[in-house]
């Protein structure tokens, strides 16, 4: 008799001892949730920083660049005022929305404490919206400011700085050093993209030719960026380039996407390498979890073995066990995504992942899917091979003593 | 005798697989519950030999039989309980359960036939450790029918009080003794109001006063219920209890009717 209440006691402390295991592959689960799901969030912010930076220089997805030159073996090239003229006709024949010459220039400014070289980049209005231009203070170019007698600039912080911070409410003056000297007028300031930025100053054609701001080099024209929805930028490609071959004869014409995206995401590598990380990470959390499922197996099959000699067919079985171990893990895993949305979403951590970024992306939806869906996937793995195995152990030798 | 056995008569849920025959009546000359033709089972050894550890059985088990099958440790007697209980089946020969063969069902067809069919009574009780005594009795009625499943804890409270542990029902099996936990044990087996009730060995972890309560229980509430009881046993006043008596020695099964009840046992408790 007391040996038989004694084994039932020692029978109820082996539970318990694998209850308070099971909890610690739970707390193992959700702390590899947590890491997969922050290494992915922090991914995806890097991610998005790079992707911002890049596209203020190249452009978002799809942006084409069309180059003019003129062909050194050709006898006679097409003058300037006739390709900007074609350039322009073509893009009004196409129907693009959003098209901006641009020039990378040097200008030369007053500042008080003297005269500095700026990174002068000249444009159209469109640019704004074809390299998702930020602006902190002031407004970027509108169509209209084409026509101001005083030429409009946006600057950067860091010539903004130079200037003395004037308030931009007094439309304040800066003079620019061209072949005519001009005084402008900064309109508005983008932020610096990172630490140290030396200034730089954006500037609409006209405005631009009428200062004498930028001198461009003898046959090259401007070149044209045009955002293109990105299903047609191949096919807008070649068509332009052949197009404007034919327009422009005795003229070397270049169509090329300058988006980042281009290539191919240049940030899969990245993204990879993280969630080959994370998913090892996950990995080792889901032996953890197995390793405890299999040590309970033994007490399980018979447990199993009785309620089958009740009635439960081998198909309620396997869904209990599963679900037993999938309703842990999904738990597990949702304290993980919360972890991880705490960790990613902290400001501290925010502002040294992505320097670049202005506006953060909110906590993104997929790293917590994917978070929770790893989750459910150690739990069904967990749960379906002691399941399996206890299924196939035959009832008889599940409740024989 | 009061009865709990006397409300819904008509849930006993067996008609989608048992249709036909109707074995309600206690009658000689009607089918038997159970019936066993030249069953013999065998097992494949590590080095190839084979063991027959049935050989050759055959028995009818008729609603309302109490029998007892006494033997040696080893000679069968808990393969031949699980051929009965739908959880093994026979190597040759064939098994009617209620007319139906049995080899020819699939295993989620035997598990729902065992489960409102048969109620299970083991050595070690095999109580779900963990769980309070009711909610070991419920087990067998989360898979049952929907109407007993929502009416688990009634149904449930209803057996616990007729084996005399209402009182205990939120008790867990290691706060009872080994007799309590048996009866919790009785209820669970009977809460679906099973046709076969196979104890292996029922009082075989209990001292001889409890055994002999247990076997009370086992016998009248079986009676009661109508259903018919199969008994394995060393315990010589068990066997007594029993109506039809049968010895199984290595494999063979031998009925011993109007032979003393000391040669049916001899050598078993040698
Ligand atoms: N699956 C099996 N494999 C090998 N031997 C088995 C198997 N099942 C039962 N046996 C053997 O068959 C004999 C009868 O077993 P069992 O029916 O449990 O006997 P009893 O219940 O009468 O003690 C025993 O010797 C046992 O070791
Ligand atoms: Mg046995």
């Amino acid at each position: 008799m007391t040996a038989l209440i004694s084994t039932m006691v020692e029978a109820w402390s082996e539970l318990r001892i694998h209850k308070t295991r099971v909890l610690l592959a739970l707390i193992g689960v959700a702390l590899s949730v947590a890491v997969l799901t922050t290494v992915v969030g922090v991914g995806n912010l890097t991610r998005e920083g790079m992707r911002v930076d890049s596209e203020r220089n190249g452009g978002r997805e799809a942006t084409l660049g069309v180059s003019v030159y003129a062909d050194p073996s050709a006898a006679q090239a097409p003058d300037a005022d006739r390709t900007a003229s074609v350039l322009e006709a073509t893009v009004k024949r196409y129907g693009f929305t959003h098209a901006s010459r641009v020039t990378q220039a040097q200008g030369r400014f007053q500042f008080p404490s003297g005269v500095q070289s700026v990174q002068l980049t000249v444009v159209d209005p469109a640019y704004g919206a074809i390299h998702r231009v930020d602006i902190a203070q002031g407004g970027w170019f509108a169509e209209d400011d084409a026509d101001r007698l005083a030429p409009a600039v946006v600057v950067n912080d860091a010539f903004y700085a130079a200037a003395g911070r004037p308030n931009l409410a007094t439309a304040p003056q800066v003079t620019v050093l061209g072949s005519n000297k001009a005084t402008a007028v900064i309109i508005g300031v983008m932020p610096n993209r990172y630490p140290e930025e030396m200034p730089q100053a954006f500037m609409l054609t006209a405005a631009a030719q009428a200062v004498g701001a930028a001198e461009q080099m003898p046959g090259m024209g401007p070149e044209l960026r045009i955002w293109v929805p990105a299903g047609m930028a191949e096919q807008l490609v070649s068509v332009l380039n052949a197009d404007l071959a034919q327009q422009l004869p005795g003229a070397q014409v270049s169509v090329h996407r300058s988006d980042y995206a281009a290539y191919g995401d240049p940030f899969a590598m990245v993204q990879l390498m993280v969630s080959g990380v994370a998913a090892l990470i996950l990995l080792l959390g889901a032996v953890g979890l197995l390793n405890i499922s299999m040590v309970t197996v033994r007490y399980r099959v018979r447990e199993i073995g009785i309620r089958r000699s009740f009635g439960a067919t081998s198909g309620r079985i396997f869904t209990g066990v599963m679900m037993e171990s999938v309703v842990g893990t999904t738990v597990a895993g949702a304290v993980g995504v919360m972890i991880a949305v705490a960790v990613v979403k902290n400001p501290w951590v925010e502002s040294k992942v992505a320097p670049g970024l202005e506006d953060y992306p909110a906590f993104p939806v997929e790293a917590a899917l994917l978070g929770l869906g790893a989750a459910v996937l150690v739990g069904a793995l967990a749960g379906a091979i002691p399941a399996l195995v206890a299924i196939r152990v035959k009832v008889i030798d599940a409740i024989r003593f | 005798m009061t009865s709990i056995f006397t409300h819904d008569d008509e849930d006993i849920a067996n008609e989608e697989y048992l249709a036909g025959e109707s074995p309600a009546d206690n009658n000689d000359d009607s089918a038997p519950l159970v019936d066993l033709r030249n069953v013999t089972r065998s097992v494949v050894l590590a080095d190839d030999q084979q063991l027959h550890i049935l050989r050759g059985v055959d028995l009818q088990i008729r609603v309302g039989d109490h029998t007892a099958i006494v033997g040696r440790s080893g000679c069968g007697k808990s393969t031949l309980l699980n051929i009965l209980g739908l959880l093994d089946v026979p190597s040759s020969g064939q098994m009617l359960f209620d007319g139906t063969p049995v080899e020819r069902l699939r295993s989620n067809t035997r598990a729902k036939l065992r489960g409102s069919s048969i109620g299970f009574v083991f050595q070690q009780f095999n109580l779900l450790p963990g769980r309070t005594a009711l909610e070991n009795v419920v087990t067998p009625l989360l898979y049952a029918g929907r109407k007993e499943f929502w009416r688990r804890n009634t149904l449930g409270m209803e057996i616990l009080d007729r084996v005399g542990l209402a009182a205990r029902a939120g008790t867990q099996p290691h706060m009872l003794s080994g007799g309590e936990q048996q009866r919790v044990a009785i209820a669970r087996a009977l809460v679906r109001r099973p046709r076969l009730i196979l104890a292996d060995e029922p009082t075989g972890a209990l001292d001889v006063e409890t055994g002999q309560a247990v076997m009370d229980l086992l016998d009248t509430i079986a009676t009661e219920s109508g259903a018919a009881l199969v008994t394995i046993t060393h315990d010589l006043n068990v066997a007594a209890r029993a109506r039809t008596r049968y010895r199984l020695d290595a494999g063979v099964l031998s009925s011993s009717d109007g032979m003393p009840v000391n040669d049916v046992l001899m050598g078993v408790s040698a």
